[in-house]
């Protein structure tokens, strides 16, 4: 890590510092010691004949929870995620081109599908299979050996998980396609989040009983959509995903972040996305009146049965209470981004006027 | 920034093409690099062959005088006509129209420091598909007193030598532009942010990381001009008017919106962020409220019981 503290300017040490406080390393190094350039570009090369013996070894066969991580490269995750927001409120889908390693999957690059649709189209594989082999033959080509590990597609606002219609999806490509992994990801949170929302599923074999309840991260899942998620979310698990970058990647990143900051700074997440958040409260709204519902049934109804009840009631109203307090946290970060910007930018005080007034705004006031 | 280059047109350049063409250099030479490892078992330790440039089309969209380029593909590069693959090139085109069926070929990139004699072939033979190609061109090599992004974009210019026309390449300036998720991706990958919700918290800290490092770098921006200036005011530096008219009228521009319009709405938006922060704080009492009045019962049911049962014995 010589070369990471030799950066003169401080824009470069403040983020390297954050790479380091993370516990970041540039690249899964084999191992350590080695040159950063040779060795943080070893993932990208491909082993044809290792991956075959993998693929003949077949160690996932025995142990249905054998994947448990995934690395995706820098490439493939813009890639994604931007072709999932040009989808806009619409569902796309696409695969992931990638190879294995060990318990890993790694998920080197991503292409797109002429599929787009509701969640009951998105399974609509047949149409883009003839496109997916074309696309990857020219790939091949051109030196893209890695073969297809999985698929992508979008869920628009509802959060990353597997539909009913996915999971079978997923189902039949594991039988056949081993191995296969699954990515979710949300453009719409992940503008309002400022984070990008992904999440990256395999699913269990049919009549297979998870060990015990791996515990999810908890999310935010509307109304419309919370049957579908509850009915299937026993069938698969989630892997941790790490990213990964080249050190050319990593290198033009950092040049990149000289002529960055100006989105960073005249982005406004508050702006775009209101219809987002105005739907998430109205579904909140939604939320507790059920809740209310329930909570008033139980209790003028027979006391006997109301402490069995009462458990997963609490636990509704646990959660609304954390949807909205995430809600809320989205929104302040947009308007502090914004108040920062106005006292930046408008706080410019004519002689006259004092230096406090106009970059403290109050509550608004009728005058 | 004006563009400089004589057609007046503006390039948008998106940062997915820069890892694109990135990621499609780093694997044609890790391929190549590969092979000598699984020789000689030693990754890159000897000097390995210099790295094959790579060749791919650049995809995008031109609205009036504005060259927005979205998104490349790999090409294949052909030696016996020093030309791209033409059969290759059509097929891909036709493969990416069906997914993104608004996006038009631009031109092409490849690797190198410096647009070479041969690349000019190249280019005319993608004549007939962009009647003026633009010609994208990164420099592999990390550099990193480099303080500049190592792309130029090139279009071509026909200008009249020694009597006879001939294409030349003029470089033309750039800005990067993205969207609003793909900006997020980007710092994403770039500060590896934790990936995982964490808790508020830490969110909170990486919100205000990256407002920082921004604000950070707007006032080293700052006072690289300060400095300037003030070299130029003791005489250092040639005086430069055109470049103190820009300052000037940089500085002009604040305070940026003074108006009635932008203060209500401001106030608004503020008041809603308000307003959504009370409700969640409602919902959150209401909780425990509910929380407490559950214990409640249960404690004064047990009560009742227990009194019941005494009253009978």
């Amino acid at each position: 890590m010589d070369a990471l503290n030799s950066y003169a300017s401080s824009a470069a040490m403040a983020q390297q510092t954050w790479e380091l406080e993370n516990n970041i390393v540039t690249m899964d190094a084999p191992s350590g010691s080695a040159p950063e350039n040779s060795a943080s570009d070893a993932i990208f090369h491909y082993d044809d004949a290792a991956q075959t013996k993998f693929q003949r070894e077949k160690p996932w066969t025995s142990d249905p929870h054998y994947f448990k991580r995934v690395k995706i490269s820098a490439l493939a995750l813009l890639k994604m995620v931007v072709h999932a927001r040009s989808g806009g409120t619409i569902e796309v889908m696409g695969l992931m081109q990638g190879k294995t390693d060990g318990d890993a999957i790694i998920v080197m690059d991503a292409f797109a599908l002429p599929v787009e649709g509701t969640e009951t189209r998105v399974n609509a594989q047949a149409d883009a299979y003839e496109y997916m082999v074309e696309y990857s033959q020219t790939n091949k080509q051109a030196g893209r050996l890695e073969n297809v590990v999985g698929w992508y597609h979008s869920h628009p606002g509802y959060g990353c998980w597997l539909s009913g219609i996915d999971v079978n999806t997923q189902m039949l490509n594991q039988q056949y396609q081993e191995p296969f992994l699954a990515v979710v990801i949300d453009p719409t949170r992940t503008v309002s989040a400022g984070k990008v929302e992904i999440g990256a599923f395999r699913t269990y074999p049919n009549g297979y009983k998870p060990p015990d309840d791996p515990i999810s991260e908890y999310q935010t899942i509307p109304l419309n959509k919370i049957e579908d998620f509850g009915v299937h979310c026993k069938q698969y698990y989630s892997l941790d995903i790490t990213y990964f970058k080249s050190s050319l990647d990593c290198h033009l990143l950092d040049l990149l972040w000289n002529k960055y900051w100006v989105n960073t700074l005249s982005s406004s997440p508050l702006l775009g996305n209101g219809d987002y958040v105005a739907g998430q409260i109205s579904d909140l709204a939604e939320k507790l009146e059920q809740a209310e519902n329930q909570l008033s049934h139980s209790r003028f109804g027979p006391l006997v049965a109301a402490p069995q009840r009462k458990k997963e009631e609490e636990s509704q109203l646990a959660k609304i209470t954390r949807d909205s307090a995430k809600i809320t946290v989205e929104q302040v970060h947009g308007l502090m981004s914004q108040v920062i910007k106005d006292i930046l930018f408008n706080s410019i005080c004519k002689s006259g006027k004092s230096q406090t007034e106009p970059s403290d705004p109050e509550p608004m006031v009728e005058t | 920034m004006a563009s400089s280059s004589s057609s007046g047109l503006t390039f948008k350049l998106h940062p997915l093409v820069l890892l694109n063409i990135s990621d499609h250099y780093t694997r044609v030479k890790s391929q190549a690099t590969g092979a000598y490892a699984g020789d000689g078992s030693s990754a890159g330790a000897d000097s390995p062959p210099p790295p094959p440039r790579v060749f791919g089309c650049v995809i995008g969209v031109q609205r009036g005088r504005t060259v927005e380029i979205f998104n490349s593909f790999e090409l294949l590069y052909d030696p016996s006509t020093h030309s791209l693959d033409r059969a290759f090139l059509e097929k891909k085109q036709e493969l990416y129209k069906k997914v993104f069926p608004n996006f038009y070929i631009l031109g092409w990139y490849s690797t190198g420091s410096d647009a070479q004699e041969s690349d000019m072939n190249i280019h005319r033979a993608l004549m007939d598909v962009n009647e003026s190609p633009l010609y994208v061109l990164l420099n592999p090599s990390i550099n990193h007193a480099q303080k500049d992004l190592p792309i130029t974009i090139y279009e071509s210019e026909l200008h009249i030598i020694d009597g006879i026309p001939q294409l030349i390449f003029a470089q033309a300036s750039y800005t990067i532009e993205t969207v609003e998720a793909e900006r997020i991706s980007v710092d994403h990958v770039a500060h590896l942010k934790p990936s995982d919700g964490g808790s508020a918290a830490t969110q909170l800290a990486a919100h205000l990381t990256g407002t920082h490092s921004a604000i950070k770098m707007l006032n080293s921006r700052i006072r690289v001009l300060h400095h300037y200036l003030l070299a130029m005011q003791k005489g250092e530096i040639p005086c430069e008017n055109s470049l103190l008219r820009q300052v000037s009228s940089l500085l002009r521009r604040l305070p940026t919106i003074e108006s009635e319009k932008f203060r209500d709405d401001f106030l608004m938006e503020y008041n809603d962020t308000l307003l959504v922060s009370y409700l969640a704080m409602f919902t959150n009492c209401s909780s425990t409220m509910n929380e407490l009045v559950d214990k409640f019962n249960t404690a004064y049911e047990r009560h009742i019981r227990r009194g019941g049962r005494t009253s009978f014995i």
